[in-house]
């Protein structure tokens, strides 16, 4: 077998002896060694493009890092007031419904309106509310449609502004809400505001994830003292998305609560000015005979052995197999 | 004429990349399923949130290096399709570089073109591109660097290969360089013995090649090929680059940059891709952590084909490259769609050598 006698590095090969006009360096060096440097001038010339790009990218990381705008405090306070939910999870570290309800009860922020002391608002009243869950597969949406009955029993009572609801879903570890999803509904004016808080992985199955809650705000946006409407109906979809089950037989259920509704209104009068929140109460008894339930396809544990035998054998034999055939390639051929 | 046949390839393709660009912004408004890929937004956001200061790791889900959220930054201030024009660009580019490499190879006309239009016209990929997936840059940084190597430029194709921090996979590809800058294949100053179209019919007639070698002298040629001077500077020039790129993120990100964008995709074992054949395994077993021994067994079969695959095809390094992306992606634990473009774009460099007829 014939083996081609090496070249020394520093020997030039009859290309190389005219100096490139490109490579302004090369016309200084024209020994043996001069070649060999013109060469790698040449490479020198040939990086400035190079030294370009990383310059830019310097330049850039350096305006990025310098134009950081901080946080202020003002705006934290207000995201806190503005969504309930967000006092929540300053309070407590995860949702437990027992401890959800006391504060919607007891503690939410800009308060629950005075209706028994003073008798001096009108108090819209929940009228019925249906869900349901549409779709197939893994990504599904909740729908809900809401009637509240706005217009109060005696016309002295102190008509609203302007009223916001607030629907609060408090969804269970196997489902999640995607934020970006929800921001992009948010841009398209399907919601006017929408927070996802509590665990928002979007990724990990739902044993190894905890529960999250979806704070929705709806402005109904009308100016109620010249009162005309008499019932709110509300349509609401939210998409929603399956986490992966813990392993079973067949199908997991993961079962959707009831909302909370809030509304909040905004008062003008001489008697009183200011905001405050309404609680909706559900009396309706019938959803507690058919909740919404969701199966989601779970893996079957008892297959675990054979898929894994299954797995590492293809894999080992596959492996043998192109490991046998590159060895015994034929050398004549390529392919 | 033959000139016009390329041009005309480009120009349509160019075409062809426009209108999905324009009808992928269609069918996001109109429809319920989007055209463009989650990955984009992903993108996007990270860049909006760069532009503004902040960390786009702060973004959840985005495992990439800063730099293809600031290649994006003009996709806050300019418009919002700024990415995907420049990802169908580098789609267009990678098919110049085919074309380009495939000249230099000596390979004709008609083949060479036929080659190109399994790139440029293959529907998987370009509508990575037109979706805003960002595979073509890598795929041409990887070609380029083919080209330095065979047009001897050693120093260049070293800088780009320090690039790996962009994405991982490029480092099956670090052995295979170094066993072909051995001094026996690559003489400074003239182009390395990659095969060469028309040393392919002599192949056949001639028993005994250059490129036959015993199992000895493959052992001392790897060891010897480690510490040649050219494969030294080519170790040294892309391992700076990478550590110098590597370093300057960490400075500004911390440790949010090496988690997300280097250490997940080392040890990635989600089971939510499911091409990969491990998927189901790892998908029952998620619940239990696993053990090295395990680890270790499922990494076996990928590291074993690449070091036969190495040690056999070095010589002939597209064709080396493309077997191997091939089988490490074939063998890897996650296998999104996205990675088959890894070695689409290295199909074109050897599809004239097959036995098929592609004209």
């Amino acid at each position: 077998m014939m083996v081609p006698p090496k070249t020394p590095i520093w020997m030039i090969s009859p290309a190389m002896t005219s100096p490139n006009p490109h490579c302004s360096l090369c016309y200084i060096l024209q020994s043996k060694q001069g070649a060999r440097f013109q060469r790698y001038a040449m490479e020198v010339q040939h990086f400035q493009v190079q030294l370009y790009l990383a310059i830019g990218f310097g330049l850039i990381f350096l305006v990025m890092s310098s134009n950081a705008m901080p946080t202020t405090h003002e705006e934290q306070k207000c995201f806190g007031e503005k969504y309930v939910t967000k006092t929540y999870f300053k309070i407590h570290d995860s949702l437990i419904d027992s401890q959800f309800e006391e504060f919607i009860a007891n503690k939410i922020p800009l308060g629950l309106c005075d209706v028994h002391q003073d008798e001096r608002y009108f108090v819209p009243r929940l009228l019925a509310m249906h869900r349901n869950l549409i779709g197939v597969g893994s990504h599904r949406q909740l729908s809900s449609s809401i009637r509240i009955k706005m217009q109060g029993e005696s016309k002295s009572k102190l008509p609203a502004q302007s009223c916001q609801v607030i629907i609060i879903e408090k969804l269970p570890s196997g489902g999640f809400a995607d934020p970006f999803e929800l921001q992009h509904l948010v841009h398209r004016g399907v919601f006017t505001d929408v927070a996802v808080l509590g665990d928002t992985n979007l990724e990990l199955p739902s044993f190894r994830s905890n529960r999250s809650v979806v704070e929705i705000h709806l402005d109904m946006g009308y100016n109620m003292s010249s009162g005309v409407k008499d019932e709110l109906k509300i349509n609401l979809r939210l998409p929603l998305h399956a986490r992966y089950a813990p392993l079973g037989h067949g199908f997991s259920k993961v079962e959707f609560g009831q909302p909370d509704l809030l509304m909040r209104c905004s008062f003008e009068g001489k008697a009183f000015d200011g905001s405050c929140s309404f609680m909706l109460k559900n009396d309706d008894v019938d959803y507690k005979a058919s909740p919404i339930i969701w199966e989601v396809p779970c893996g079957i544990k008892e297959h675990a052995g054979v898929v894994s035998a299954v797995t590492f054998l293809s894999a080992i034999v596959s492996a043998l197999l192109i490991v046998k055939t590159s060895i015994y390639h034929s050398h004549n051929t390529i392919f | 004429m033959d000139k016009i046949n390329f041009r005309f390839l480009f120009i349509i393709s160019a075409i062809l990349g426009v209108f999905l660009i324009l009808y992928g912004e269609w069918q996001d408004t109109h429809m319920e399923v989007r055209y463009t890929d989650v990955d984009y937004l992903v993108f996007s956001d990270a860049a909006a949130l760069m532009a503004s200061g902040k960390s786009p790791y702060e973004r959840s889900t985005y495992r990439y290096s800063p730099l293809i959220a600031a290649l994006l930054l003009p996709n806050s201030f300019l418009h919002h399709m700024w990415g995907k024009f420049l990802f169908s660009a580098s789609d267009l580019l990678v098919g110049l570089l085919i074309h380009t490499i495939l000249k230099l190879r000596g390979v004709p006309e008609k083949l060479c073109t036929s080659s190109l239009m399994v790139w440029l016209f293959n529907p998987f990929t370009f509508t990575i591109g037109t979706r805003g997936n960002c595979e073509p840059i890598v795929c041409a940084v990887i070609l380029w660097i083919i080209l330095c190597l065979m047009n001897d430029q050693l120093v260049q194709a070293a800088f780009w290969y320090g690039l790996v921090h962009l994405r991982i996979y490029p480092i099956i590809y670090a052995l295979p360089i170094t066993l072909v800058l051995h001094p026996l294949h690559f003489q400074s100053g003239k182009k390395p013995a990659l095969v060469d179209w028309s040393s392919r019919k002599l192949m056949s007639l001639n028993g005994s090649s250059k490129l036959r070698f015993t199992v000895l002298q493959f052992i001392r040629n790897f060891l010897t090929s480690i510490f040649t001077w050219r494969g030294l500077v080519f170790g040294f020039v892309s391992g700076s680059i990478f550590f110098i790129l590597t370093g300057l993120c960490f400075y500004f990100y911390g440790w949010d940059f090496l988690d997300e964008a280097l250490l997940y995709h080392l040890t990635r074992t989600d089971p939510r891709h499911n091409f990969s054949i491990y998927f189901y395994h790892i998908y029952l077993h998620y619940e239990q952590e696993f053990s090295s021994l395990e680890k270790l067994i499922s990494f076996l079969p990928q590291f074993i084909v690449q070091l036969a695959l190495i040690f056999r095809f070095a010589y002939d390094l597209p064709f080396c490259f493309f077997v191997q992306t091939l089988t490490f992606v074939a063998f890897n634990k996650v296998i999104t769609a996205q990675y088959f473009v890894w070695f689409f774009c290295l199909l074109p460099l050897i599809l004239p050598w097959s036995n098929m007829k592609l004209t």
